[in-house]
């Protein structure tokens, strides 16, 4: 039982720290968000900084790092609210080293760790909101060769990736399947979510398809699991540089002759800021900590962790700009930005309420961090 | 990073786990499963046999007869015994005064009051707050005037907790009235049975007396008994309350609250009953998280790395957890946690509890019971005042 970085991971954590304070300051993610949302040349620095190939083995030209390195990547953008979706990348590497062939592996496992290929998961339909288990895509075989059909959507940079991870069902079951953005029968249409990043709904008509595994529900399960686990680790980052934000503006803004930090009701909402923050927090190490776990121990986990920070965010992000007044509620302020990506990152991978049905229907008699 | 114990530390816990199963007099976990009330008898059997092993005093380092543990072992411990359905440690003695008396009494005190308290033998209380000084404690106003060798102890102390059962109590009293309140005040040791000292019992709202008034009137205290130096008793009181740590979570007895509430819940037909399990699946995350927050700090004590000064997070969150549990257990029952028969929380009482089954007796009691855990100890608004100063300055 250790909660402490290594060395090597706190070098990590300066290096991210380092380029977001630097080269990701709020003006050049201001004329991103004005641009579109995603900036490619952002997204070569990330890989530059080695963050692409985090999850991609040392063979395939990666890091070959684990889970304790990508949540503390992950921290970090969290605090710069970077765009950039690293979160992505993390999940459709991880479930390719893990599921794919080989020669699919050769194929796009250097080329992901480079940042020269962005690969997104492409998962969520209209009809299903955030169960993984209902799925209409459909994919269909012939002469070896395999095609999908159907529609995803809100997929993370869907009209800039090179490739999907797309689930779709083959005689009723679930299975995962590459798809490249420039193969015949897909089309995208693009546009700017709440947090001023990028997504796009992704139509595949007999769209040409790679398998990468044909017992795709758990292999989903466990990709959204990492995404699960990188946002937990977001929202750390999010939730932290919030709390930074409110109490130095709380030491400065001065009403009725006085800095606004003297004020009790709003102390006490601080400390249940800082509450929230450190259980959030705590969850997180959690979620990492649990994402090599054997499956049913993971997903509990995860949903629990999920859960947690769902919880964490809406608060901190309501009471930050409830704790500014005015001001957090303009575009100018950088604020309501980090507002707006906590509750993005809410709703993505599975709100408050869905991880809290998820806990629900896996409790056991005993629970606790080892049950 | 990593979430498991270490070997060493497993092994410790099988242990404890082995000892425990083979000396928990198995009357007394049942009470404990149960929340039937435990007697003066019960508690002090549980502490004599700690005591024989060495093992009451827990927290105490090898030098003054303590296992010498690290955090975690205390941790493990602590955990083993409020899953086996062990009585709490009556925290007085062992877990409040003593580390007082080593930090700062003398070689004397500390031979004279130590070994008592080791065993189990010597029922401790606490003599801290009064009826005009509950938050506000460095307002204390019972006065001991320094006579020749001795103290004369006058003034009232309140919510002494099981102090019907007290030999000893450890009071703060005040001694000088100039400067700050907090510089007044000094750190005594009293006999219970000395003359002038009356206890009356606090009826609760849960018809238990739990707590107690504690009366001085001209008690005499020999000047030996003063611990450390006068007017310096503050600060040794706030040490005692930093050697309050992760334990005033209570998380492992959280954890074992959690299984009773499940199966509370199953027998009532309300488990299945998506709108009361969502409540329980809360109370889980609730629960798992501050055991993570636990554990976290129980690694920076234990690599001395990144200190976690969280202790007032602690409370706030262990007392909610607390609360909560016991609101939902009731809640479970329903209209069967109405009757209040006060014998039906007994063992092995014998009537026929109208609520069904005997579990829902204490139901209500209990909850009304824990209504305390935010107040005591440093009011919860206390604590968020604490942890707002280390985030606002």
């Amino acid at each position: 039982m250790d909660f402490d970085f290594s060395d090597d991971q706190e070098q990590l954590r300066d290096a991210v720290r380092k380029w977001v304070d630097k080269g990701y300051d709020f003006d050049r993610r201001r004329a991103i968000v004005a641009a579109g949302g995603f900036d490619r040349a952002v997204y070569g620095e990330m890989a530059e900084l080695g963050l692409t190939g985090l999850y991609v083995s040392e063979e395939h030209g990666g890091m070959g790092m684990g889970p304790t390195e990508a949540m503390v990547a992950m921290e970090e953008l969290g605090r710069g609210i970077v765009l950039e979706p690293l979160t992505q990348t993390l999940i459709t590497s991880a479930t390719l080293q893990t599921h794919a062939p080989a020669a699919l592996q050769a194929a796009w496992l250097p080329r992901i760790a480079a940042g020269e290929a962005i690969v997104v998961l492409a998962q969520q339909e209209r009809g299903a909101r955030y169960q993984l288990g209902r799925c209409a895509a459909q994919a269909t075989e012939s002469n070896g060769a395999w095609s999908v059909s159907g529609t995803k959507s809100v997929v993370s940079v869907g009209d800039q990736a090179d490739a999907f991870v797309v689930p779709a069902t083959v005689n009723g079951q679930i299975a995962l399947f590459l798809v490249e953005r420039s193969a015949s029968g897909v089309s995208t249409q693009a546009y700017i979510t709440q947090d001023g990043s990028r997504a796009a709904e992704v139509v595949l008509k007999q769209a040409p398809a790679q398998l990468i595994t044909l017992n795709g529900l758990s292999a989903l399960e466990e990709a959204v699991d990492i995404g699960i686990a990188c946002t937990c680790a977001e929202a750390v980052g999010v939730m932290d540089k919030t709390m930074a934000i409110t109490v130095d503006y709380m030491n400065t803004r001065k009403q009725f002759g006085v800095a606004i930090a003297s004020f009790q009701a709003l102390r006490h909402r601080v400390a249940d800021m800082k509450m929230q923050l450190e259980l959030g927090r705590s969850m997180s190490y959690y979620a990492s900590l649990k994402l090599h776990a054997p499956a049913d121990e993971r997903r509990r986990a995860l949903a629990r962790a999920k859960y947690q920070l769902g919880v964490s965010m809406r608060f901190i992000g309501q009471q930050a700009v409830q704790l500014h007044g005015g001001i957090a509620v303009t575009d100018e302020y950088i604020v309501s930005h980090y507002f707006k990506k906590l509750t993005q990152l809410d709703m993505s991978f599975g709100d408050t309420l869905h991880q809290l049905g998820e806990v629900s229907a896996r409790m056991q008699e005993t629970a606790g961090v080892f049950a | 990073m990593d979430l498991a114990f270490t070997p060493e530390e497993l092994a410790f816990r099988d242990e404890v786990r082995t000892w425990v199963k083979a000396n928990l007099p198995t009357e007394l976990s049942h009470k404990v499963h149960n929340a039937m009330r435990l007697t003066r008898d019960d508690m002090q059997t549980w502490a004599k046999i700690l005591g024989k092993k060495g093992w009451l005093g827990y927290g105490w380092p090898k030098q003054f007869g303590g296992p010498g543990w690290t955090a975690v072992q205390k941790h493990l411990f602590e955990e083993e015994c409020a899953l086996a359905g062990a009585p709490r440690v009556v925290p007085f003695g062992p877990v409040m005064v003593a580390p007082v008396i080593m930090a700062f009494g003398n070689a004397e005190q500390q031979k004279r009051f130590l070994p008592g308290i080791a065993s189990g033998e010597v029922w401790w209380s606490q003599g801290y707050s009064e009826p005009g000084s509950g938050s506000d404690l460095a307002s204390l106003k019972t006065r001991a005037e320094r006579v020749g060798d001795k103290y004369i102890v006058n003034g009232q102390k309140t919510w002494t907790t099981l102090g019907q059962y007290g030999e000893w109590i450890f009071c703060l009293v005040r001694t000088s009235t100039e400067g700050k309140p907090q510089t007044g005040i000094s750190f005594l040791l009293i006999d219970m049975k000395s003359p002038g000292i009356t206890v009356r019992p606090i009826k609760l709202l849960d018809g238990e007396c739990e707590v107690n008034e504690v009366w001085f009137d001209n008690v005499e205290v020999p000047a030996e008994n003063l611990i450390g130096e006068e007017n310096k008793g503050w600060n040794y009181a706030k040490h005692l309350l930093a050697h309050e740590r992760t334990n005033i979570a209570d998380v492992n007895r959280a954890k074992r609250e959690l299984e009773r509430l499940k199966r509370i819940a199953k027998t009532e037909g309300v488990y299945d009953d998506l709108r009361f399990r969502d409540e329980i699946a809360k109370l889980e995350v609730d629960i798992v998280a501050l055991e993570m927050l636990v554990l976290r700090v129980l690694s920076a004590e234990k690599s001395g790395k990144n200190s976690l000064d969280i202790a007032g997070l602690l409370k706030i969150k262990g007392s909610e957890i607390q609360q909560r549990y016991t609101e939902l257990m009731m809640q479970a029952a329903g209209p069967f946690a109405l009757p209040f028969i006060f014998e039906a929380m007994e063992a092995g009482w014998q009537g026929n509890f109208p609520g069904g089954t005997l579990a829902n007796a204490p139901l209500a009691a209990n909850y009304f019971n824990m209504r305390k855990t935010t107040i005591y100890g440093g009011s919860n608004e206390v604590q968020r005042n604490i942890v707002a100063q280390t985030v606002l300055g």
